[in-house]
């Protein structure tokens, strides 16, 4: 059972870990925690449904996640026009940031009661079985196939960021905008290339999670939740920490849900979260993060 | 620039009004369904009249229902049910001559937000009854002002604290339950499994933070141990949670005989996915929210699942739910059927009835006492009887539900109609 309990709580963390690294992409070099990012992903996950069923028969599942992916970046180009460019421009302090992600946050769950809050619907099955066995342990196929996205955009994005020019004006924007600009990187492309990632990443989680769950309007912001837990547990802003506290998140869920109940769990759960920010705010990647809005 | 940004601010607001649907004057999103009928006789109300002529006001009615929070998949075709019949009733001569206003609200399935919208619609509106929502817990919150302001209000609010005090269990004035109470629908369903089923031993699973979820279970719990049978695990989750897979493998390391699942639709497709990717293969028990579109949206195959149901929503001979649905489905865009299109409309009649039999319908006091004491064989959307008891001001027990399942094709099958007269 502890290893069935295992595999499980790494499937969960890695639905988490979708968040998570959504999250700490756009806390890395902007400094400030992306809430919206929920909204958008509810968004994308209608957009990908509707994409589907717009054609006489179902498109491949990953020219889904490509169209979904790909209005992500548009979507987050307008919420970044519409709540951030000025802030921004006004050099706002954080807590701004903070108020205008919650916002849109809000707004976009609203519309999309408005629009489809009379249905809940649910993409068509991929896999003809909803679990698979290796031995006698069983897996479950949709979380397996998420924590292997998860894994191959982690690996994309530590290249990207790590052995590309646009990646290291990333890595510098990160540290300081101002030097930055003042070396000649146009901090406002970094900027707009991270909305894109964050886009990128939307779009993917909001298809994969409407594959494993129903799709409302609430979808992506009620994920957020875990999804921030993991972030700051992994260091705000370090996607490779978020990615290893989202699974560590997820086997301790199992396992404290499984042997405490889940009254108590989230008690434990957010009780280390409190500890780590009062403890040790960096996170379990070390890495430093200055704001903790 | 300042005439700009006024301009600007002034269109963000009519939207966001328009998104969040707090038009003061809303009422709704069915065009037709939506405004009161004017009529000769409403349009002359507004005018002083002297008092031999019959007094033609219209009367004012909330209707409080969550159409933006996480039951609105059950709150929107309720509120459309009640602007349905509320249409009907002025179509129809409205009450003893008297036009229906109604205004409505959404609550969001928040209790603050609940009271929120009671108190506007009562001190600002003047409305003079509410017809409330499928949700326990804002309904719960209105038990003392409706007291305080004598406005009845009838809905289908089934956790049985809503409509009875859990100490004396003595009726609250004011509150009525136009459906059977979690509790009986309980009673129901642990009845048939057990005497038709076979089942000896269950488990539950279900929300602790919904009260819809909790008076469910707890009576059916009660039940199965009163009857003889063994309850293996309560197993719990809450609002914030997402996923049910440890609760979901310790069920089915115990594999009891049956697992009954209780919240609203979206969870309990979760849950029932999780027991099944757990290797659960037994049966399935559901409080009425495993109606569609449970069966579209689960992973696994739908089968062994057995749930109690208000009405069969395909029977065209009986009541008016099969036209009601159709009409609704065709109205809203809506991809299937949902009984609580029937609820707003059981709820409406149950009003109308009592308003019907009141020298001033408008006079809460009044219509209260008729709805106590004399709401009797009102007609279900369903086509059976709402009788309410005066000592609980709920249906009386020959109300009872359908039990349904899901067939080989994934079609929504009633078996039986089924009433209970257990009592704890």
């Amino acid at each position: 059972m502890s290893l069935q309990l295992l595999i499980s709580g790494i499937s969960l963390g890695s639905v988490y870990a979708l968040i998570a690294v959504g999250f700490a992409i756009v806390f890395s070099v902007l400094k400030f925690s992306n809430f919206a990012h929920g909204g958008m992903i509810s968004a994308c996950a209608y957009i990908g449904y509707y994409f589907q069923r717009s054609f006489p028969s179902t498109p491949p599942i990953y020219v889904t996640i490509l169209f979904s992916a790909l209005c992500g970046v548009a979507l987050s180009f307008l919420v970044d026009f519409i709540a951030y460019r000025r802030l921004r421009a006004k050099q706002a302090p954080n807590i701004y940031y903070f108020l205008a992600s919650i916002t849109v946050s809000i707004a976009i769950v609203q519309i999309l009661s408005v629009f489809y809050g009379n249905n809940l619907y649910a993409y068509p099955a991929i896999f003809e079985s909803t679990t698979f066995f290796i031995g006698s342990i069983r897996f479950s196929t949709i979380d397996t196939l998420i924590l292997l996205v998860s894994l191959a955009m982690l690996a994309v994005l530590i290249y990207l960021i790590d052995k590309t020019r646009v990646g290291l004006a990333i890595r510098a924007v990160a540290i300081n905008a101002q030097t930055s600009k003042l070396m000649g990187i146009n901090s406002g492309f970094i900027i707009v290339a991270v909305f894109a990632i964050a886009g990128v990443l939307a779009g993917v989680s909001g298809v994969l999670l409407g594959l494993k769950y129903s799709i409302y309007p609430t979808l992506g912001s009620q994920m957020m939740l875990k999804g921030f837990i993991a972030s700051v547990i992994g260091g705000l802003g370090s996607l490779s920490g978020a990615i290893a506290a989202a699974i560590i998140l997820g086997v301790v869920e199992i396992f404290l849900t499984y042997y405490l109940g889940s009254l108590s769990t989230p008690i434990i759960l957010f009780g280390v979260m409190l500890v780590f920010l009062a403890v040790r705010p960096e996170g379990i990647a070390g890495r430093f993060a200055k704001d903790k809005v | 620039m300042k005439k700009y940004l006024a301009v600007l601010l002034a269109v963000v607001f009519v939207a966001a009004m328009a998104v969040t649907g707090c038009n003061p004057a809303d009422q709704g999103s069915t065009p037709d369904a939506s405004a009161p009928v004017q009529t000769p006789a409403n349009t002359q109300g507004g005018a002083e009249t002297p008092t031999e002529e019959p007094n033609l006001e219209p009367i004012k009615i909330g209707c409080i229902q969550d159409t933006s929070g996480g039951a609105s998949i059950a709150g929107k075709p309720n509120e459309w049910g009640v602007q349905y019949a509320v249409k009907w009733i002025n179509e129809n001569g409205g009450v003893n001559g008297r036009m229906i206003e109604l205004y409505t609200r959404d609550c969001q399935n928040d209790a603050e937000v609940g009271v929120t919208c009671y108190r506007e619609l009562v001190d600002e509106i003047g409305v003079s009854a509410i017809i409330g929502p499928p949700l326990s817990n804002p309904a719960s919150a209105w038990v003392d002002l409706a007291t305080e302001d004598q406005i009845p209000i009838v809905g289908h609010f089934m956790d049985e604290q809503c409509t009875t005090d859990p100490e004396t269990g003595e009726a609250y004035p004011y509150m009525f339950l136009a459906e059977p109470s979690c509790s009986v629908q309980s009673y129901i369903l642990a009845q048939y499994a057990m005497e038709e089923l076979g089942v000896k031993t269950v488990a539950t699973l279900f929300n602790t933070s919904n009260a819809y979820a909790v008076a469910h279970e707890a009576p059916f719990v009660d039940y199965i141990k009163a009857n003889g049978g063994t309850v293996l695990a309560e197993e719990t989750f809450t609002w914030t949670d997402t996923d049910y897979t440890a609760q979901a493998q310790k069920i089915a390391a115990l594999n009891p005989d049956a697992v009954l699942l209780c919240d609203y639709c979206n969870q309990m497709v979760t849950a029932y996915d999780n027991l099944r990717d757990a290797g659960y293969t037994g049966k399935i028990l559901g409080a009425n929210t495993m109606y569609p579109p449970f069966n579209t949206l689960v992973k696994n195959k739908v089968y062994d699942c057995y749930f109690v149901q208000n009405y069969d929503l395909k029977d065209t001979t009986k009541g008016t739910i099969a036209e009601l649905v159709a009409t609704q489905m065709a109205d809203t865009n809506t991809d299937y059927p949902t009984s609580n299109v029937g609820f707003g409309w059981d709820a409406a009649m149950v009003l109308y009835n009592a308003m019907l039999q009141a020298n001033d319908p408008a006079d809460g006091e009044e219509v209260r006492e008729i709805l106590e004491n004399n709401t009797a064989d009102v007609l279900s959307a369903g086509g059976e009887t709402i009788t309410i008891d005066p000592a609980t001001h709920r249906p009386t027990r020959d109300m009872g539900m359908y039990i349904a399942t899901y067939d080989e094709n994934n079609e929504i099958v009633c078996l039986v109609y089924r009433t209970t007269d257990y009592v704890k």
